[in-house]
Parts: C-alpha cells; sequence; structure tokens
C-alpha cells in the first residue's frame, strides 16, 4: 500500500530548476539499472474567471505539477509519470518504468539522448499576466457583463491566465527549459436562447496585450446585428473567414481521421504512407499566395523552442507559395531515412504517431489589410465570425464538415447587410486555400481551440461550399 | 483501508472546518487519486505509459450566492488549507455579483462503492499486452494497408468526496479500453476501418474482445473499401449499427439535454440547447419507438457512466430523457434541479480527476426494441446499411447533424448488397427521431463507451456509455465521400 503521508520533495520555496536537478539526481539513483535517464518536470498555474448568464458561476484556480521519466537500456525504453514527488513514490515510479523496459519490444530506431543544445531564446514569460489580480480580471468580466445588460443580452465566456514552466534533464548532459505564460478572452453576447448572438476573442502572452473594451465591443456589435435572420440557400458563396473563426479548422489540416487522428506533417507519417501528404513532395497543393510554416520562435507563437527530446526547433517552411516543401522531422526520421534532417518536431519519446509541427503560421502575401478591410473588399458573399465542430468527411482532399454560429452575415458590395441563419459546410481545405484571394494580418490564435496553437489571417476565399442549413 | 481513503478522509476534515469557520454557505472536499495506463502500436513504432495524479478540489458556496473552486496536487495540509481559502476567495468575489442559490436536496451517504471488476488490468504485465497488440496489428497486413494500429487503456480512479452537509463517500472505478485501426489505400484512396469499446471494467474485457479476430475482418472491410463505390447521393431509408447509433444517441440526446448547457451556462463554448424547459414533457423529440434512459446505476451494465455517487455526493439514478419519444428530463446537477424546480437531482455532476465537477453524461442509452436484426434488414426494401463512425459533427444547439461512416452496403428487397464507402447521413435531430420506425433487441443491444467527451473551459475530458442497437431511420439525407 503507497504512503500518502510523506512529505513531497517540491515545495514552491526554491526554484523549480534547482528541484529538477534534484529529482533528476533522485531518479538516476533509483535508476542504476538503465543506462541512460531523462526527466521532465513540468508546472502549470491557471486561473479562470469563467461566467453564463450575466454571472460569473465558475471561478477556479488551478496547481498541478508533473514528473515524467524515460529510462532506457540496450535498444528499450519506457515512459512513467507522476504528480506524486514524495521520494519513495519517485522511487515507485522509476520501478514501474524499469519493469516496462524489461518487456517492452527493441525499438530498431533507439538513438542515445541527446547531449546539451543551444536554443534560441524567447521570452514568452510575462509575470504581470499571473500577478494581475482576480478583482481586475472580474473588473473586466464585469464590463462585459454591463455592456450585455445594458443591452438585453447575456454575456457567457472565461478569461482565463495561465503559466507553464518545464525542466527537461537528460544523463547525456542536456538541460532544457521553458517557461511562459498566457490567457485567452473568450466572449459571447446572446438573446432569445441563442438565436441572436455574437462573438469576441483575444489571446495573449501579456495580459498588457488584452483589450478588453475590443472583445466586448466586438461581441457587442455583432449580437446586435445578428438578429431576425434570413434563410439562406446553400452553395457556393465567396466568404470573408474572421481571423478568430477558424484556427479549429486549420487544426484539421494538420490531423488525419484516417489513422485515427495522428498528425500528417511528420517524415514518419509521410514515408509511411499513413500522411494525407504522402508522395506529394513538390506538388502544388494550395494557392501560390499560401505559404505555412511551422517557427517557435514566431513572436505570437507559444510554447518551448525545443522539442520532445530537447532538440532544437528549426524554422520549417511546410508549404511554400502553394507547394508542399517539407515535413517536420526528427532524430529517429534522420536515423531511419538516408534523405531525412531532424528539425525538432519529436513528440515525447517514445512515440508510435510521429512528428508534429506544433507552432503553425499561416501566411499569404499582401497580408496588411484589416478583417474589415477584407469585408469591404467583397462584392458579394458571406462575412463567418465564428466556425464550430469540425470534422474530416475525406482525407486525400483534406474535406471537412462544419458549421458556421455566432453571427454569418450577408455582405454586398463591401457592406455588411443582414444575418443568415447557421450554415453547415463540406469544404475540401486544400481548395479553400486554393481559392484565397485576399489576407488579412496574421494573429495569435491559441486558447481558442484546445490543441491549436495558431497564427494565422483572416481570408477572402472564392466558392466555400455551403451544404444545409439550420433551423437558427 | 485504501490510503486514498485515508488522507481524504484526514484533509477533508481541515478542509471542511477552514471553510465553517470562514462561514461558507456550503462546501464539498474531493481527493482524486488516478492510475492510468496506454500501451500503443502505429505500424511497427510501439508505446507504453503509465502515469499517476493526486489531488484535492474544494467547492465553496459563500453568502448563498458565490461559487468558488480551487485544486491543487500538493496534498500537505498547509497546501490543503491554502487551496479552500483561495476557493473561498474566489466565491466571496463572486458572491459580490452573484444571484441566490438553491439546492435540491440530497440524504447524506456515508458510503464505500467499487465498480465491477474480475481482473485488475494493472496486474497484468506490458508484456502480454504488447502481445495482443502484435497479434492484431500482424494481422492487418496486406500490401495495400499502410495505417495498423492498436492501443489499451486502462485506468483506475480511487476518490473521496466530503461535503459540509456530512456525505462521506468512497468509490473505487476501473475502467478498460482498446481500439484497433487499419487504413488501406487504393483507387478510392484511403479508407478506414476500426473498432473500439472502453467499459467499466477488468482485463476481462480486453479478453471478450478478441481483437485479432476483428482485426483480420476489419482489414478485409479496408482493403475491400478501398476499391469499393461511393455511396450515391439522395434521400433513403438507412439502418444505422449499434455504434453508431451509440454515437448519435451521444451528440444527438446526450448533449442537448445538460442541464448546464440548456440554461445557457455553456453558450460560450459549448453552447445552447433546442431542448429548453418550456420542451420537457411538451415536445414529441422521436417516434414512439424511441425510448432513451439516463442510467448510471449498475443494473443499466459496468458502462463509462457507471458509478454509486456523483461527484457532488448525489446516489445514482436511472430516469427517462425520452419515454415513448417524448422529452422528459435533463441531465442535472443540484443546483440546476432546483433551477427547473425538480425535487432532487439525479446525478450528473462529474469532473475528470480533481477538477472542478460539472454536468457531464453518464450511460444515455437508447433502450432495445423488439426487433430481430435479420428481420430488420428483410424488411427493408431499398436502403443502405452504414456501420461505425468515421466522423460527426453538430450544430451549437444540437439541431443540424452530420455523421459520415466508415463502411456502408446498399440493401436490396431485404438483403445486404454491395459496399460503398463513405456513407454519411444528416438531418435535423427531432425530425431524425421521429423518423425512427425500428429498434433492435436485447440480442444486439451494446453498451458502447465514448472514452473522450470534451467540455468546459479549461477544458475537461469525461468518459459516458451509450447502450444502442441497430435501428432503422426513414427517407434520411445520404451521401458518399
Amino acid at each position: 500500500m503507497m504512503n500518502m503521508s510523506q512529505k513531497s520533495v517540491v515545495g514552491q520555496e526554491s526554484s523549480l530548476r534547482e528541484k529538477a536537478h534534484q529529482i533528476f539526481d533522485m531518479v538516476k539513483g533509483f535508476a542504476r539499472e538503465a543506462e541512460e535517464v531523462e526527466t521532465s518536470l513540468i508546472w502549470n498555474i491557471g486561473e479562470y474567471l469563467r461566467f453564463g448568464n450575466n454571472e460569473l458561476g465558475q471561478s477556479q484556480w488551478t496547481q498541478s505539477k508533473n514528473l515524467s521519466i524515460r529510462v532506457a537500456k540496450g535498444k528499450r525504453q519506457a515512459r512513467a509519470t507522476t504528480g506524486r514527488f514524495e521520494k519513495s513514490l519517485i522511487e515507485k515510479t522509476v520501478q514501474k518504468a524499469l519493469v516496462e523496459i524489461r518487456t517492452t519490444p527493441e525499438d530498431p530506431d533507439y538513438l542515445p539522448m541527446l547531449g546539451p543544445q543551444k536554443y534560441s531564446g524567447v521570452n514568452r514569460y510575462f509575470p504581470r499576466t499571473l500577478e494581475t489580480s482576480s478583482e481586475e480580471k472580474a473588473g473586466h468580466v464585469g464590463h462585459a457583463i454591463g455592456l450585455a445588460r445594458k443591452n438585453g443580452l447575456l454575456a457567457s465566456g472565461v478569461l482565463g491566465t495561465s503559466m507553464d514552466e518545464l525542466w527537461m534533464l537528460n544523463s547525456s548532459g542536456l538541460e532544457a527549459s521553458y517557461k511562459g505564460s498566457s490567457g485567452y478572452f473568450s466572449l459571447t453576447m446572446d438573446a432569445d436562447n441563442g438565436n441572436q448572438t455574437g462573438y469576441g476573442f483575444s489571446s495573449f502572452a501579456d495580459i498588457r496585450e488584452l483589450n478588453p473594451d475590443k472583445v466586448s465591443e466586438t461581441a457587442l456589435e455583432r449580437a446586435k446585428l445578428n438578429k431576425n435572420q434570413a434563410d439562406f440557400s446553400p452553395g457556393k458563396y465567396d466568404v470573408v473567414i474572421d481571423p478568430y473563426a477558424w484556427s479549429e479548422t486549420l487544426f484539421f489540416l494538420t490531423v488525419s481521421a484516417s489513422a485515427g487522428y495522428t498528425p500528417d506533417f511528420g517524415m514518419r507519417q509521410y514515408k509511411e504512407g499513413r500522411s494525407y501528404l504522402s508522395g506529394r513532395m513538390g506538388e502544388k497543393i494550395m494557392g501560390d499566395n499560401i505559404t505555412i510554416e511551422d517557427d517557435a520562435n514566431h513572436p505570437l507563437q507559444t510554447g518551448p523552442a525545443f522539442d520532445g527530446e530537447g532538440y532544437p526547433k528549426s524554422k520549417l517552411t511546410l508549404v511554400e507559395n502553394g507547394v508542399l516543401r517539407n515535413v517536420a522531422s526528427s532524430r529517429i526520421s534522420a536515423h531511419r531515412y538516408s534523405d531525412a534532417k531532424p528539425t525538432g518536431h519529436e513528440l515525447p519519446l517514445p512515440n508510435p504517431l510521429g512528428e508534429l509541427p506544433t507552432n503553425v503560421v499561416l501566411r499569404g502575401r499582401g497580408q496588411s489589410k484589416s478583417p474589415e478591410e477584407l469585408v469591404e473588399t467583397l462584392d458579394r458573399g458571406l462575412f463567418v465570425t465564428r466556425f464550430w465542430y469540425i470534422r474530416e468527411v475525406e482525407p486525400k482532399t483534406k474535406t471537412v464538415t462544419g458549421m458556421t454560429r455566432d453571427g454569418t452575415f450577408i455582405v454586398e458590395k463591401g457592406e455588411i447587410k443582414r444575418p443568415v441563419k447557421n450554415l453547415r459546410f463540406n469544404q475540401s481545405l486544400l481548395e479553400l486555400l486554393s481559392n484565397v484571394e485576399e489576407v488579412s494580418e496574421p494573429v495569435r490564435n491559441s486558447g481558442n481551440f484546445p490543441g491549436a496553437s495558431m497564427v494565422n489571417p483572416g481570408v477572402l476565399a472564392k466558392n466555400f461550399n455551403f451544404t444545409s442549413a439550420s433551423v437558427f | 483501508m485504501s490510503a486514498a481513503k485515508g488522507l481524504g478522509e484526514g484533509l477533508a476534515k481541515l478542509s471542511l472546518s477552514v471553510a465553517s469557520r470562514e462561514n461558507a454557505t456550503y462546501a464539498d472536499f474531493r481527493l482524486v487519486h488516478t492510475r492510468d495506463q496506454q500501451v500503443s502500436m502505429v505500424n511497427d513504432n510501439s508505446s507504453s505509459e503509465e502515469s499517476t495524479t493526486l489531488g484535492v478540489g474544494v467547492r465553496v458556496l459563500f453568502d448563498g450566492s458565490g461559487w468558488g473552486f480551487a485544486d491543487t496536487d500538493e496534498t500537505g495540509e498547509n497546501s490543503v488549507r491554502e487551496v479552500t481559502l483561495k476557493a473561498l476567495s474566489l466565491a466571496k468575489g463572486a458572491s459580490k455579483v452573484g444571484s441566490k442559490v438553491s439546492f435540491a436536496k440530497e440524504p447524506v451517504h456515508v458510503e464505500n462503492w467499487e465498480s465491477r471488476l474480475v481482473k485488475d488490468p494493472f496486474e497484468v504485465s506490458v508484456d502480454e499486452k504488447y502481445d495482443v497488440l502484435r497479434e492484431s496489428t500482424g494481422r492487418m497486413k496486406d500490401e495495400n494497408v499502410v495505417v495498423r494500429r492498436g492501443q489499451l487503456s486502462f485506468t483506475t480512479v480511487e476518490k473521496y468526496f466530503a461535503s459540509s452537509e456530512g456525505s462521506r463517500i468512497f468509490q473505487k472505478l476501473t475502467y478498460s479500453g482498446a481500439a484497433v485501426i487499419v487504413a488501406a489505400k487504393g483507387a478510392s484512396g484511403l479508407q478506414r476501418r476500426s473498432a473500439q469499446q472502453y467499459m467499466s471494467s477488468g482485463y476481462e474485457l480486453i479478453k471478450e474482445l478478441n481483437l485479432p479476430e476483428q482485426a483480420s475482418e476489419l482489414t478485409k472491410d479496408a482493403v475491400a473499401l478501398s476499391s469499393a463505390k461511393k455511396c450515391p447521393e439522395g434521400k433513403s431509408d438507412i439502418i444505422l449499427s449499434g455504434d453508431q447509433v451509440g454515437l448519435q444517441v451521444h451528440e444527438s440526446a446526450g448533449h442537448p439535454i445538460e442541464l448546464d448547457r440548456v440554461l445557457g451556462y455553456e453558450a460560450n463554448f459549448a453552447g445552447r440547447s433546442f431542448l429548453t424547459p418550456d420542451q420537457l414533457g411538451k415536445l414529441q423529440y422521436g417516434s414512439q419507438h424511441v425510448n432513451i434512459v439516463m442510467d448510471a446505476t449498475p443494473e443499466h451494465g459496468s458502462g463509462l457512466g457507471t458509478f454509486g455517487y456523483d461527484d457532488e455526493g448525489v446516489e445514482s439514478q436511472r430516469k427517462y430523457a425520452v419515454k415513448d419519444g417524448k422529452f422528459v428530463g435533463y441531465l442535472m446537477s443540484r443546483e440546476t434541479a432546483a433551477n427547473v424546480g425538480e425535487a432532487r437531482s439525479n446525478g450528473c455532476m462529474r469532473a475528470e480527476g480533481y477538477k472542478l465537477p460539472i454536468i457531464r453524461m453518464t450511460n444515455v442509452s437508447l433502450e432495445p426494441g423488439d426487433w430481430d436484426y435479420d428481420e430488420l434488414i428483410e424488411d427493408t426494401k431499398n436502403g443502405f446499411l452504414m456501420v461505425t463512425n468515421y466522423g460527426w459533427s453538430i450544430d451549437q444547439k444540437r439541431y443540424n447533424f452530420q455523421f459520415n461512416c466508415e463502411k456502408g452496403y446498399e440493401i436490396h428487397n431485404g438483403s445486404l448488397g454491395d459496399m460503398v464507402r463513405g456513407p454519411g447521413y444528416s438531418g435535423i435531430t427531432p425530425e431524425f427521431w421521429n423518423s425512427c420506425d425500428a429498434v433492435c433487441d436485447k440480442k444486439s443491444w451494446v453498451l458502447w463507451g465514448v472514452p473522450n467527451c470534451g467540455k468546459g473551459q479549461p477544458g475537461q475530458v469525461m468518459v459516458t456509455g451509450h447502450g444502442a442497437s441497430p435501428s432503422r431511420f426513414r427517407n434520411v439525407r445520404v451521401f458518399g465521400a
């Protein structure tokens, strides 16, 4: 039986680096039977002011830590993770991993752990994001609720702030660390059981980047416009997609349901034929005004500048002017395939899925307009403020389905004319990105859809395929 | 005695006394210890990982009008005192702008409860688990196959709940599950076949699933689909496999009866619902053949939504959501039950680990009908049989849906005909369920598990159960992909 009353070796009185080293030494001591050891210590703190029906109904504060231990011997490796930091339980976690490496299959691709690396510095930690008081943040929420009340609407949403810190150490001398702050303000104002709705969103690393009034005004303005929606015949229409409307949609460009939702832009998937991109290197798959990069150092991106084994992330051009140029790679792929070089996109090992670009930046040529200016450019079509519930329909063309929500508007000669009922679409994402005519400036789009940390613009695209309408 | 229970008892006493001293109107404390294991293979790439977490979550109501919640994985006495004070501080802030909170009454429970278990999955070696996956993915080999994937998942949750009303509940729940996926390339592109099942069960489930045999059949299907014709577009009668009906219930019945979203508390993310309180007892949601229960009791089966007590100490119950096609009930918490005038919550507050409990599905199941499966096929003149979900999407009020399946067959004059690829169907929820004219009987009814239902901000993942059997729907819009 475990002993749960022992004192944890991680307190908050000293730096996490010091604790990470202390734990690493302890793990090494417990894992003498292993030839190599890696530890990752992760700490997260978050505060989320969640509100609905003009009330602050779910105020939450959360704190968690995680120790993930990888041990290796010969060509076998195993991982065990614990949220318990008592010495005896760390030892038990190490023992679990050691038991596993005795029975786990040999990995023909196993490579010795990485030695010390140099990382480019990206400051993503702004203490004031965490230090801003609950009262001040509640004031932003209160302002949104006040505006909603004044206009006969109900405000709902969340203002969340969080901090992540990670220390990765291994027995080859690697030390990699990351500390970042982040937050998002997601706001809906609605009435008539959601028949009238408007949506505003902003995400940030530094809370000074947040303009809560702008988020509130956007949600309010759209909610005021979005009433008495017209019936609208499904079909192909030109669209302006708001930059905050489609991070989930773009996420589905990078994963495939055909393999049980595994990442597509990775070398192992590409070479094994698991990706919809397999065999298409050098092929034009999108319009020549579209470039997609993975750039961990982009100022609007989030997360560490190294991958799941501590390898520095390279800036990678995945799609250049519409042509598939690269997929993300790793040391394993470089070992396995003679034409592959590591790019720093491995997931924590052992990893059966393959590599994943985690810092996608979608850029379009001429990206200087605002989303409002894109609307002004649209002669006749629809302005979409939010897509919802995207899922893959067909992998090769990357056809996905989904709905609009919280405001879809008819635009004529650059002016918003009236709202329409929500529409379902079935649209090839490759075709959509081949039909882009104009793009706006990219925005930080993290926290909007779990798992997708995108930097992306809004677009004006031709012939978007709406296939049915909802009843509201 | 379980160590988690012993630790929970001591810390609960401390936390609840701090809350009481600070004049909390109500407080509850949960300590949750979770152990997870994943063993997986993708082609020849393998991995296994075991993880454990332990933490406490404290929920406080202050001045009858403000909620606060805080959690931590530091389980020392000082940390628990601090996290209780943090929850109180948030509750005090919220009480300044909140309105009066009412609770539906619940008897005080002092109980221990454990889910059914034959073989503890954590007593089975990783090697034996790899053997199952090796044999399963080994049977997927074919020159056209590009994806051979298998995954086994096991979880044990020990949780101790205590409230300022006097309830003291310890529960131990064990879940097991498996998924196998094969994809083949051919003239019609990349085609996937898969099978999965997750239950409140021990390792015996893995034996019962016979994954290697399923893998062989799925591989034949995937290869055949990769040169099959596309499902045509139009209006048609359809028969859905039981697992697909289970997901249809989850998305178009389970989510819209969550009372928090109905009342607007989820409007920003999960959305709202068309099943508003004024429709309760009035709306003909489906045909007379449609009976949907919300049932967390063990008598319903060992589903992912089976437990003794929910995460605010309400005893598991069985209630109808849809009876003879009429919409009659919600998934509730104590607070939302009081909001709509219900005397008692039906116990649907659930949390991922020690996070904040929110309203989640338990086992939301379509009750079996009286049709024999073979007779249902024979009774269908023209239509399509659609099997196992590929993709699912539904609007935020749960009206307009589209589901895509992995494989289909034409039905002609009561017999299955050619296989079709990418079969899909779409509709508007109440119209669709009102078009249901046949539900298969208990022989083909299975309590399916959904292991990954997302909800909440910050997001939480929950496990839910859905009993269902193959069912027929008339004159539905169908298409192929």
